[in-house]
C-alpha cells in the first residue's frame, strides 16, 4: 500500500503561538505522531483521504479531513473553560453558554486522576458548592451535599444516569471509566425538571457512546500502595509503664488506692511475665512455680486458661493496619460505522484495605449502543456489575464496636496473642472490656457483601418533522445484594460472646422509569431560539430482602456457612422478610427562549404527584424561570477588550423532596417476638403473639418544598484564558419531613412523619480559572473554587423549637435541631475551664462533681444550679468555606497536576474523649494526658494552662458531653498529585497513544485536629430513613483516608 | 397506581376482633419485664439500679466506668445527663406499660363479638397492667399523669392529680372483673389484683385498708409460701403458690437474641471466670452480707440482738468462716468458697474487679445449670435464661401485712407472719449442689462445710411498737434483698436519709470508691422526671411536668 506523507505546524488559535508535543494521529489506526519544539510534524498517512485526529491537554480535540492535501497547518482552538460545550440539563441538552441556571460540569479527566472505587469520591472539591465526604475504608459509601443540607431526611442528590435516576449515595456500580461528561444542576431554577426529587440538587451522568470507525481500543491499568494518612500509634500510649502512671494518678487523685494485681506495687511497677487471666490478683512471673505448667503444655484454646504474655507495649495501630495494594484495569473498545455505534467497556477494580482483612472488588461490564434508521434512533446503555466487600468500616461506620472503637479500648500491656497462639484479649480484671481488633477482623474476614447491579436505559427517538423529536426512554436499576456472616466465640474478651451463630441476608430491587418527551427546537426569524419540551415520566421502586439468623454452629468452616438445621441448633432459627414499594408519577414541560444568544428567557413546569405522600396532598407542582443576559453581546461592551464574554443570570425555582419510607400515611400495627409477644401460659419456651401500634401515620402528609433564587455571573476575560462564574443564592425549605420524638405517655410507636419546619441556606460559590503559557514549551492552568453557604433552621413546627438529633454515643443527646441554629447542631454544656480552687467552686452555680482540676460548667440560663437545662449550642460540623485548587502544567510530552482542598471553620464532636480522655471503661488514652493534666497542689491547680482535667478516678463529672468534645476540624490536603509522560506517537509500536504516570494522593494535610482524619463522611443514623445530616461531624472512631503513591498506564491501540 | 400500602405490617381493621384484642393485652403483659427496645438497663422492672443499687443493699458492680449512670444513681448524683437517660428509659418503658394496656382496652370498645366472662377478664387484665404500671412510675416519681384509654392529650400535667387515687379505682374495677382464678398462668386473677391493692395501700401508708385488704388475701386467697425459699429463685420452680405477679419468661422461643428471657437483668452474673462469663454487675454490698448474720444462741438476726456491733466486720465473708448465718444469705449472695447453686464454688476469678466492688456476686437471679433453663441465642447467652422474675410474691404480701399489723398495734399477728417467713427460711439451705438434686439441703446436712445455718423464731412476744417493727423492716429487708425493694421501702419508712448516710459512713471504709458519694439527700426521696419527657410536654413554652423538688 502507497503511502504518503504530511506535515505541517500546529499553533495556538488564539495567540499563534505554536504548540509543541501535539499528538496527532490517523482516525482509526495506530498510526500517530507528534509536534516538535517548533510545533511542526510530520506523518506517513495511508491515504490523503484519512483524517487527522489532533489532541492536546488544554485544547478542543479536533478532526479534520486531509482531503487531499499534503501540507496541513492546524490552529487549535484552546479549550475554554466556560465553552461551547454542550450540557445535558435534563431530558434534554443545551449549550453551555445558553445556560441560565447555575450548572457546573466537572471534570472527568481531572476527576480520574484520584484512584477509587466510587465516581463520587472523585468528585471531591472539584465544584464549587458541592461537598463530598468518603472515608479511607475501600468501597464504603459517601456523602454528597450540594449547597448545604436542604432537609432533616435523605440529602443525597438525584443522579440521572444516562436518564435513569438513581437516588442514594451508593454508586459504586459505575465504572468512572466509563463516564463521558457529568454536570451538577444546583439550584433549582436548572433542577426542577427532577421536580419533587430534586431538593438536593441533580447529578446528570452520561456514558461514553461509540463514534463511527475501526474499533479504537485504549486500555488503562493503575497500581498503587496506600497508607493510611493519620494513625494512633502516634496519639495514644503505647508504653504499659506510662499507662500504669495514669491509673495510679487516677486512684491517687482520688484517694484510693490502685489496683495492683497485673502492675504489682503501684510504687514499683513491673510488667509481668504473664497474665493469668481469671483470677484478678495472681499475675506472675513463673507459670511453671505457681501453676504448675509450660508454655508448652498450653496447646489448645481452653477459655479458662487464656494465659498471655504481658505486652512490652501493643502498637494496636501497627497490627490492626499495613500498607495495602490498590488496582485497576480498563479496556473500552469504541466504534461503528455511520448509523451504528457502540461502546464496550470492561473495569476490573480491586483495592486492599489498609486496615486488615479488609477489601473491595469489583468487575463492571458496559455495553452502549445506537442505531439509526431512517427517521429513528435506537440505543441502549447498560452496565452490569458484581461486587464483593469484607471488612473495613463500610457506609462510614463508627463507635464502639468497630475495630477502630475497639482498638482506641486495649490497653498497651494487652498482647496480641496469647502464649498458645490465639488471641488475647481484655480477660484480665482492671484489663477494660475492650475486644482485640485483630482478632475481631481476623474472625471476620470471611464476611462478604456481595452486591450486583444492572443498571441502563433503552431509548428510542424519531425525528417526527424537522424540529420535533419524539423521544421516549426507559431506564431501569435493578440488583440484588447478599451477605453471610458468622459471630464467632470471643473467650478472650473481658465481656465474652460464646455463642457462634450465622446471619444471612438476601435482597432484591427492581426500579424502573419510563419518560417520553416531546421536543420542539426551531430559529424563527434568525434571532428568536426557541426550545419546547413536554414530557410525562413514571417511576416504581420495589424492594424485597429476606433476612435469618441461627446460633448454635457446631463447624466454622466455610462450607457450613448455611441456615440448615443439622448445622447449628435450629430451635434458634429466625427468618424475617421486609419490603418497599413506592411510585412516582408525573407531568412536566419547559420551554426556552431566547433573542439573538443574548436576552435568554426559560421556564419549567413540573407536576409529580408521590405514592409516598398523603393522599390529600399526594400531588405538587413545581414551577421554575430564568432569565439571562448577556451583557458581552450587546454593543456599549465592544470597546473592553479584556472582557471576552458576560452572562448574568437569576433563576427562580421550586422543586421538592418525599424520601421517607414508605406507607408513613397510616398507622401501622404490628409487633415482634422479642418485643410484644409474651409467655403467657408460663411455659419458658414459647411465646404467644402480641400486637401494639408500630407507626403512628399521618394522612396530611406533603412535599417538603424549596424555594430558591440564584443570582450568577458567567464571565470569560484575555480571549477565554481565564474565567469567573459567581453564583449567590438562597434557598428556604418548608414543609420538612421529620419524625420528631413525641411524649412517652403516647407509647413507643414509631413517631408519625410531619411537616415539621423550615430551613433556609444562604451561600456562594465561585469558580475562577486561567489558562496561560510561559514561553513556547510550558502551559498551565489553575482552576480554583471557593463556596461558603450557611444553614439555619427558621421555623419548627409544633409547641417546641427544637428537636434533639440522632444521638449515637454512650451518654446523652449531642446533637440539637433547634431554632435558628443550623442542622445537626452540637448540643452541650459550654465548658468553661477548670475549677481552679475551691474559691472558685464555692463562687460558682451549684455543679454536680464540682472540685478543682474538673470542668467548669457555665449557667446558662442563670438560675444558679447547673442541670441539663444548662446545654446549649456548643458547635457545627457547618464549614465556613471549602475550596479546591487545581494546578495543571505541561511541558513537552510532560504533564503535572496537583490537587489541594481545604475544609475551614467546621467543627468535629470527638466523642473518641470520653475513651482517650476519661478513659471510660478502663480503655487507652492519649500520651499527653499524661502530660497536660491538670495537678492539683494543696487545692489549686499548679498548671493553669493544663489542656485536660485532674486525672480522677471518681470524676465521672467532666466527661458530660460539653463544649471540652467540640474541636476544629479545619483542614487543607494535598489530595493529588501526578506526574505523566506522553510517550510521542509511534514510540511504541503497535500502540497510537501512551501515558505513563505516577500519582500520589493525599499526600499532606495541615490540620489542627488532634485526632484522626478529619475528613469524615456521613454515618448513617436514623431508624428506616437516613438522617444522617443530624449526626455528622461527630466522630467515634474514623477509619482513615488513604494516602497512595501510584503509577498508570494510559495506552490507545 | 400512586397507591401503595405500606408493606408488612397490619392494619388496625384486621386487629378489630377477639384474637387483636387479646394479642394486645398479650403485648401489654410483655412490658412487665421493662424491656421494649428501649436502649438502657434502667428500664429493668427489677429496679435493680433504681431500688437496689440506690439502697445499702447493693453495688453498681463490674467496673469503674462501666455504665457510668447507675454509679451516679449509686452516688446519689440524680442530676447528671446519664441518670437523666437512665429515668428516661424507665419513664418510657412504663408509660409504653401504659399504653398497651390502654390500647386493649381502646379497641376491646369497638369489639362487640368478645362478650361475658372474657370480656370481663381482658378488661379487668387490662385495668389491672394499667395500674400496676402507674405505681411503677408511683414509687419512681410520685408527681406522674395518670393516663386511660379515652386520652387524647398526652402531654397532662404531672401535678394537681392523685394517682394513687386513680390506681386503686382501676384495682378495684379489676377485682370486679376478674376471675379468681385463670387457665394460663401468666394472667391476672382477682386475687393478683387484691393482693397488689394491699400493697399499693401499705405503700401509701393507709394501714387500715392494708390491713383489710391483706388479711382477706391471707385468709381467702390461693396463695401460700413456698416449702422452700429456694424454690421462688429456681428456673425449676416456674410459677407457684407464692407467685402474685411475675414475668413469665422465655427462651429459645424463635427471638434470636433472648430478649423474653430475663433481659433487663442479664448483667447481673458473675464475670469472665464463671461460667457466665459477664459482667459483674449489682454486687452485694459488706452492710447486706453481714446483715444476715445471726444470733448463735437464738438464730436472730444480729441486727436485732446485737444492733450496735453487727455490721463490724469488713472482711470478705468467704467459705470456711463458721460465724451463724440465714441460710438466707446463700441463696442471695455469691461467696467465695460457697457452691453456687450447681455451678460449682464461687471463685475470687467470678469477680470483675474485687479492689473495686468486693467479693460477691448477686444469686437470686441466676439459674440452675441442671434445669437448661439458658438460652442458647444472645451475646453471651449463659446470661440469659426462663427463670419466672417475680415482681411480687407472697412473702412480700405477707410482710407488708406484718406492716400494717405493727401499725395498727395487733403485734402478735406481726411476729406470727414473721416467724413464719422464719421458719420457711429454715428449711434448706445451699447444697453441695454437684446436681440438681442437691441444691438444697437441709440447713444442717453434714455435706455442708462452708457455713454455719442458723435462723431461730422470735418466742417471746414483741412488747413495743417500735421493737416489732424494727424486727419486720429488718425480716423484710433479708427476705426480699436484691429484689429491688429496699431504697423504696426506707423511703416510704421514712428512714432512708438517716439510713443510707449511715451506710455511706460505714461502707465508705470497705469500697473506698463510695468516698466519691456526695450523700443522701432531701431531694433524694424522688427521682426527677427526665429532663427530655419534660421539654416533649412543652405547651406554650412551658413544660406540663413539673419538676421534682430540688432537681
Amino acid at each position: 500500500q502507497d503511502t504518503s506523507t504530511i506535515s505541517g505546524t500546529v499553533t495556538d488559535q488564539a495567540t499563534g503561538e505554536t504548540l509543541p508535543g501535539v499528538n496527532i494521529l490517523v482516525k482509526g489506526t495506530a498510526i500517530g505522531a507528534s509536534t516538535n519544539l517548533n510545533g511542526e510534524y510530520e506523518l506517513d498517512v495511508p491515504s490523503l483521504n484519512d483524517t487527522l485526529v489532533v489532541s492536546y491537554v488544554g485544547y478542543t480535540r479536533s478532526e479534520i479531513p486531509i482531503n487531499g492535501r499534503t501540507s496541513l497547518d492546524i490552529e487549535l482552538q484552546p479549550q475554554a473553560i466556560e465553552g461551547d460545550e454542550v450540557f445535558v440539563t435534563g431530558y434534554t441538552s443545551q449549550r453551555q453558554a445558553d445556560i441560565t441556571g447555575a450548572v457546573s460540569e466537572v471534570s472527568v479527566e481531572d476527576m480520574n486522576r484520584t484512584t477509587s472505587a466510587s465516581f463520587l469520591d472523585k468528585m471531591k472539591g472539584r465544584i464549587a458548592g458541592v461537598n463530598v465526604e468518603s472515608s479511607g475504608s475501600p468501597g464504603s459509601a459517601n456523602t454528597v451535599r450540594i449547597r448545604g443540607v436542604s432537609s432533616f431526611q435523605n440529602n443525597d442528590p438525584l443522579y440521572i444516569i444516562d436518564g435513569t435516576p438513581i437516588q442514594g449515595d451508593y454508586n459504586n456500580f459505575l465504572n468512572p471509566n466509563d463516564i463521558e461528561s457529568m454536570q451538577v444542576l444546583k439550584d433549582a431554577s436548572a433542577a426542577s425538571i427532577y421536580g419533587s426529587r430534586a431538593n438536593n440538587g441533580v447529578v446528570i451522568i452520561t456514558t461514553k457512546k461509540g463514534s463511527a470507525g475501526a474499533p479504537e481500543v485504549s486500555f488503562d491499568a493503575n497500581w498503587g500502595v496506600a497508607t493510611p494518612v493519620s494513625g494512633y500509634s502516634d496519639i495514644l500510649m503505647q508504653d504499659p509503664f506510662n499507662y500504669h502512671e495514669i491509673i495510679k494518678r487516677s486512684h491517687d487523685n482520688a484517694g484510693l488506692s490502685t489496683p495492683t494485681n497485673i502492675y504489682g506495687d503501684p510504687e514499683n511497677p513491673s510488667i509481668p511475665n504473664y497474665i493469668w487471666p481469671n483470677d484478678g490478683t495472681n499475675q506472675t512471673m513463673d507459670l511453671q512455680a505457681q501453676f504448675g505448667i509450660t508454655e508448652e503444655d498450653y496447646e489448645i484454646c481452653n477459655c479458662d486458661r487464656l494465659i498471655m504474655p504481658a505486652s512490652q507495649g501493643t502498637d494496636w495501630w501497627d497490627e490492626l493496619f499495613d500498607p495495602a495494594l490498590t488496582q485497576s484495569y480498563n479496556l473500552n473498545i469504541s466504534g461503528g460505522n455511520e448509523g451504528a455505534v457502540y461502546n464496550l467497556s470492561f473495569n476490573y477494580y480491586d483495592q486492599e484495605g489498609t486496615m486488615r482483612y479488609n477489601f473491595y472488588k469489583k468487575g463492571t461490564i458496559r455495553v452502549n449502543t445506537e442505531f439509526e434508521a431512517g427517521i429513528f434512533t435506537f440505543g441502549e446503555n447498560a452496565s452490569f456489575t458484581v461486587d464483593q466487600q469484607s471488612g473495613g468500616m463500610q457506609s462510614g461506620a463508627m463507635g464502639e464496636d468497630t475495630p477502630i472503637g475497639q482498638l482506641i479500648k486495649m490497653q498497651p500491656i494487652i498482647p496480641v496473642h496469647d502464649i498458645g497462639g490465639y488471641y488475647a484479649g481484655a480477660k484480665a480484671n482492671t484489663l477494660g472490656n475492650g475486644s482485640n481488633p485483630v482478632a475481631q477482623v481476623w474472625k471476620n474476614r470471611h464476611d462478604v457483601t456481595e452486591t450486583n447491579a444492572f443498571v441502563g436505559n433503552a431509548f428510542a427517538t424519531a425525528s417526527i418533522m424537522e424540529n420535533l423529536e419524539f423521544k421516549s426512554n426507559f431506564g431501569f436499576n435493578i440488583g440484588r445484594n447478599r451477605f453471610e456472616g458468622m459471630a464467632l466465640p470471643t473467650p478472650e474478651n473481658s465481656e465474652p460472646n460464646s455463642v457462634t451463630s450465622l446471619n444471612e441476608n438476601f435482597g432484591v430491587y427492581t426500579n424502573w422509569n419510563w419518560s417520553n418527551t416531546l421536543n420542539y427546537a426551531k430559529t424563527f426569524n434568525q434571532n428568536h431560539n426557541l426550545d419546547v419540551l413536554a414530557g410525562t415520566e413514571a417511576n416504581r421502586e420495589n424492594n424485597r430482602s429476606i433476612g435469618a439468623s441461627m446460633a448454635g454452629y457446631s463447624s466454622t468452616s466455610l462450607n457450613t456457612r448455611y441456615i440448615r438445621d443439622a448445622l447449628g441448633d435450629p430451635g434458634t432459627k429466625a427468618v424475617n422478610s421486609f419490603g418497599g414499594y413506592s411510585t412516582l408519577l408525573s407531568f412536566f414541560g419547559k420551554a426556552d427562549y431566547n433573542y439573538a444568544e443574548k436576552y435568554y428567557l426559560s421556564a419549567t413546569l413540573r407536576h409529580d404527584g408521590s405514592s409516598r405522600l398523603g393522599a390529600n396532598n399526594r400531588w405538587g407542582t413545581f414551577p421554575a424561570f430564568s432569565v439571562g443576559w448577556r451583557v458581552s453581546e450587546e454593543s456599549f461592551m465592544d470597546g473592553l477588550s479584556g472582557l471576552s464574554d458576560l452572562k448574568i443570570r437569576f433563576g427562580y425555582g421550586v422543586t421538592g423532596n418525599q424520601q421517607i419510607p414508605t406507607g408513613r400515611t397510616v398507622d401501622e400495627f404490628g409487633g415482634a417476638v422479642g418485643e410484644t409477644f409474651y409467655d403467657i401460659t408460663g411455659s419458658n419456651t414459647g411465646v404467644e403473639q402480641g400486637f401494639r401500634k408500630t407507626a403512628i401515620g399521618n394522612d396530611d402528609l406533603k412535599w417538603e418544598e424549596n424555594v430558591s433564587y440564584n443570582l450568577g455571573i458567567d464571565s470569560e476575560f484575555l480571549d477565554g484564558r481565564m474565567s469567573l462564574v459567581v453564583d449567590l443564592y438562597h434557598r428556604e425549605v418548608d414543609d420538612l419531613l421529620f419524625n420528631p420524638s413525641i411524649p412517652a405517655t403516647q407509647g413507643n410507636a414509631a413517631p408519625p412523619f410531619v411537616n415539621v419546619g423550615k430551613m433556609q441556606n444562604e451561600g456562594i460559590d465561585v469558580s475562577l480559572g486561567y489558562r496561560g503559557t510561559i514561553g513556547s514549551e510550558l502551559s498551565w492552568n489553575v482552576d480554583i473554587n471557593g463556596s461558603h453557604y450557611k444553614n439555619e433552621i427558621i421555623r419548627i413546627d409544633g409547641q417546641q423549637d427544637f428537636f434533639y438529633g440522632p444521638a449515637q454515643g454512650r451518654g446523652s443527646q449531642m446533637v440539637i435541631n433547634q431554632l435558628g441554629s443550623p442542622i445537626g447542631a452540637f448540643y452541650g454544656y459550654k465548658a468553661d475551664g477548670l475549677f481552679m480552687n475551691q474559691d472558685e467552686v464555692d463562687a460558682h452555680a451549684d455543679q454536680d462533681g464540682a472540685a478543682p482540676g474538673r470542668l467548669r460548667f457555665a449557667d446558662v440560663n442563670g438560675d444558679g444550679q447547673i442541670t441539663p437545662e444548662d446545654k446549649k449550642v456548643i458547635g457545627s460540623y457547618h464549614p465556613d468555606f471549602t475550596g479546591g485548587l487545581n494546578l495543571g502544567m505541561q511541558w513537552k510530552n510532560f504533564d503535572f497536576n496537583t490537587f489541594l482542598f481545604a475544609s475551614i471553620g467546621n467543627d468535629i464532636f470527638d466523642i473518641t474523649d470520653e475513651f482517650t480522655v476519661f478513659r471510660l471503661f478502663n480503655t487507652n488514652v492519649r500520651q499527653d494526658r499524661l502530660t497536660k493534666s491538670a495537678i492539683v497542689e494543696n487545692g489549686e491547680v499548679i498548671n493553669p494552662d493544663a489542656k485536660y482535667p485532674r486525672l480522677d478516678q471518681n470524676d465521672q463529672f467532666s466527661s458530660e458531653y460539653s463544649s471540652f468534645y467540640v474541636k476544629d476540624g479545619s483542614y487543607l490536603r494535598m489530595q493529588n498529585l501526578e506526574i505523566g509522560y506522553n510517550a510521542p506517537a509511534g514510540m511504541i509500536p503497535g500502540l497510537s497513544r501512551v501515558r505513563f504516570y505516577v500519582q500520589a494522593q493525599n499526600l499532606f494535610t495541615i490540620t489542627g485536629y488532634d485526632n484522626l482524619d478529619p475528613a469524615m463522611p456521613a454515618q448513617p443514623v436514623g431508624d428506616g430513613v437516613d438522617a444522617s445530616d443530624q449526626a455528622r461531624g461527630i466522630n467515634q472512631g474514623t477509619y482513615p483516608n488513604n494516602r497512595i503513591f501510584g503509577f498508570g498506564i494510559n495506552a490507545s491501540f | 397506581f400512586l397507591s401503595s400500602p405500606a408493606q408488612g405490617t397490619l392494619s388496625s381493621d384486621v386487629l378489630a376482633n377477639e384474637d387483636g384484642v387479646d394479642g394486645n393485652l398479650i403485648a401489654a403483659y410483655s412490658m412487665l419485664d421493662g424491656y421494649g427496645n428501649y436502649g438502657g438497663w434502667g428500664t429493668a422492672a427489677s429496679n435493680w439500679t433504681f431500688g437496689s443499687v440506690s439502697s445499702d443493699n447493693a453495688y453498681k458492680g463490674s467496673e469503674p466506668g462501666d455504665q457510668q449512670p447507675i454509679a451516679d444513681v449509686e452516688f446519689y448524683n440524680w442530676g447528671t445527663s446519664g441518670v437523666d437517660t437512665y429515668v428516661n428509659d424507665k419513664w418510657s418503658s412504663t408509660y409504653d406499660g401504659i399504653n398497651r394496656a390502654n390500647a386493649t382496652l381502646e379497641l376491646l370498645a369497638s369489639v362487640d363479638e368478645v362478650t361475658g366472662e372474657d370480656r370481663a377478664s381482658i378488661e379487668g387484665e387490662a385495668k389491672f397492667l394499667r395500674a400496676h404500671y402507674h405505681f411503677e412510675a408511683w414509687k419512681m416519681w410520685k408527681n406522674i399523669p395518670y393516663y386511660t384509654e379515652e386520652a387524647e392529650d398526652f402531654r397532662k400535667p404531672n401535678t394537681g392529680n392523685n394517682p394513687i387515687q386513680s390506681i386503686l379505682a382501676d384495682l378495684n374495677d379489676a377485682i370486679e372483673l376478674l376471675p379468681t382464678s385463670q387457665s394460663e398462668a401468666g394472667r391476672v386473677t382477682q386475687w393478683t389484683a387484691k393482693a397488689y391493692k394491699g400493697r399499693v395501700e401499705a405503700y401509701t401508708g393507709d394501714w387500715e385498708s392494708a390491713l383489710s385488704t391483706l388479711r382477706e388475701v391471707e385468709q381467702s386467697g390461693p396463695y401460700a409460701l413456698r416449702d422452700n425459699f429456694h424454690q421462688v429463685f429456681s428456673a425449676s420452680g416456674g410459677n407457684g403458690s407464692e407467685t402474685i405477679l411475675a414475668y413469665q419468661a422465655s427462651v429459645n422461643d424463635g427471638e434470636p437474641g433472648g430478649a423474653n428471657g430475663n433481659y433487663p437483668d442479664r448483667l447481673n452474673f458473675p464475670h469472665s471466670g464463671s461460667p457466665f462469663g459477664c459482667c459483674g454487675f449489682h454486687q452485694p454490698s459488706q452492710n447486706l452480707v453481714n446483715a444476715f448474720k445471726v444470733d448463735g444462741g437464738t438464730g436472730l438476726p444480729l441486727p436485732i440482738t446485737d444492733p450496735n456491733n453487727w455490721n463490724s466486720d469488713d472482711d470478705n465473708f468467704a467459705a470456711g468462716d463458721m460465724t451463724p448465718v440465714d441460710p438466707r444469705l446463700d441463696w442471695t449472695v455469691g461467696r467465695d468458697g460457697v457452691p453456687f447453686l450447681d455451678w460449682g464454688e464461687h471463685a475470687p476469678g467470678w469477680i470483675r474487679d474485687r479492689g473495686y466492688s468486693g467479693p460477691y456476686s448477686a444469686k437470686k437471679t441466676v439459674w440452675e445449670q441442671g434445669t437448661d433453663a439458658g438460652s442458647s441465642v444472645g451475646w453471651s447467652s449463659f446470661q440469659l435464661h426462663f427463670q419466672n422474675l417475680h415482681l411480687y410474691r407472697y412473702a412480700d404480701a405477707l410482710l407488708l401485712l406484718a406492716e400494717a399489723e405493727v401499725e395498727v398495734g395487733s403485734l402478735e399477728n406481726a411476729r406470727t407472719i414473721v416467724n413464719r417467713i422464719r421458719e420457711r427460711a429454715g428449711q434448706a439451705a445451699q447444697g453441695p449442689g454437684t446436681s440438681l438434686d442437691n441444691i438444697e439441703v437441709p440447713i444442717d446436712d453434714p455435706a455442708i462445710t462452708w457455713a454455719n445455718y442458723q435462723v431461730g423464731t422470735y418466742d417471746t412476744p414483741w412488747t413495743s411498737a417500735s421493737e416489732a417493727r424494727e424486727a419486720v423492716r429488718v425480716e423484710r429487708r433479708l427476705e426480699l434483698a436484691m429484689e429491688g425493694h429496699r431504697y423504696f421501702d426506707l423511703r416510704r419508712w421514712g428512714i432512708a436519709q438517716e439510713t443510707l448516710n449511715n451506710y455511706l459512713d460505714v461502707e465508705e471504709t470497705r469500697r473506698e470508691y463510695l468516698t466519691g458519694s456526695d450523700g443522701y439527700q432531701e431531694r433524694n426521696n424522688l427521682y426527677p422526671i427526665p429532663s427530655v419527657q419534660r421539654e416533649l410536654s412543652e405547651v406554650d413554652g412551658e413544660s406540663t411536668l413539673e419538676q421534682n423538688p430540688g432537681w
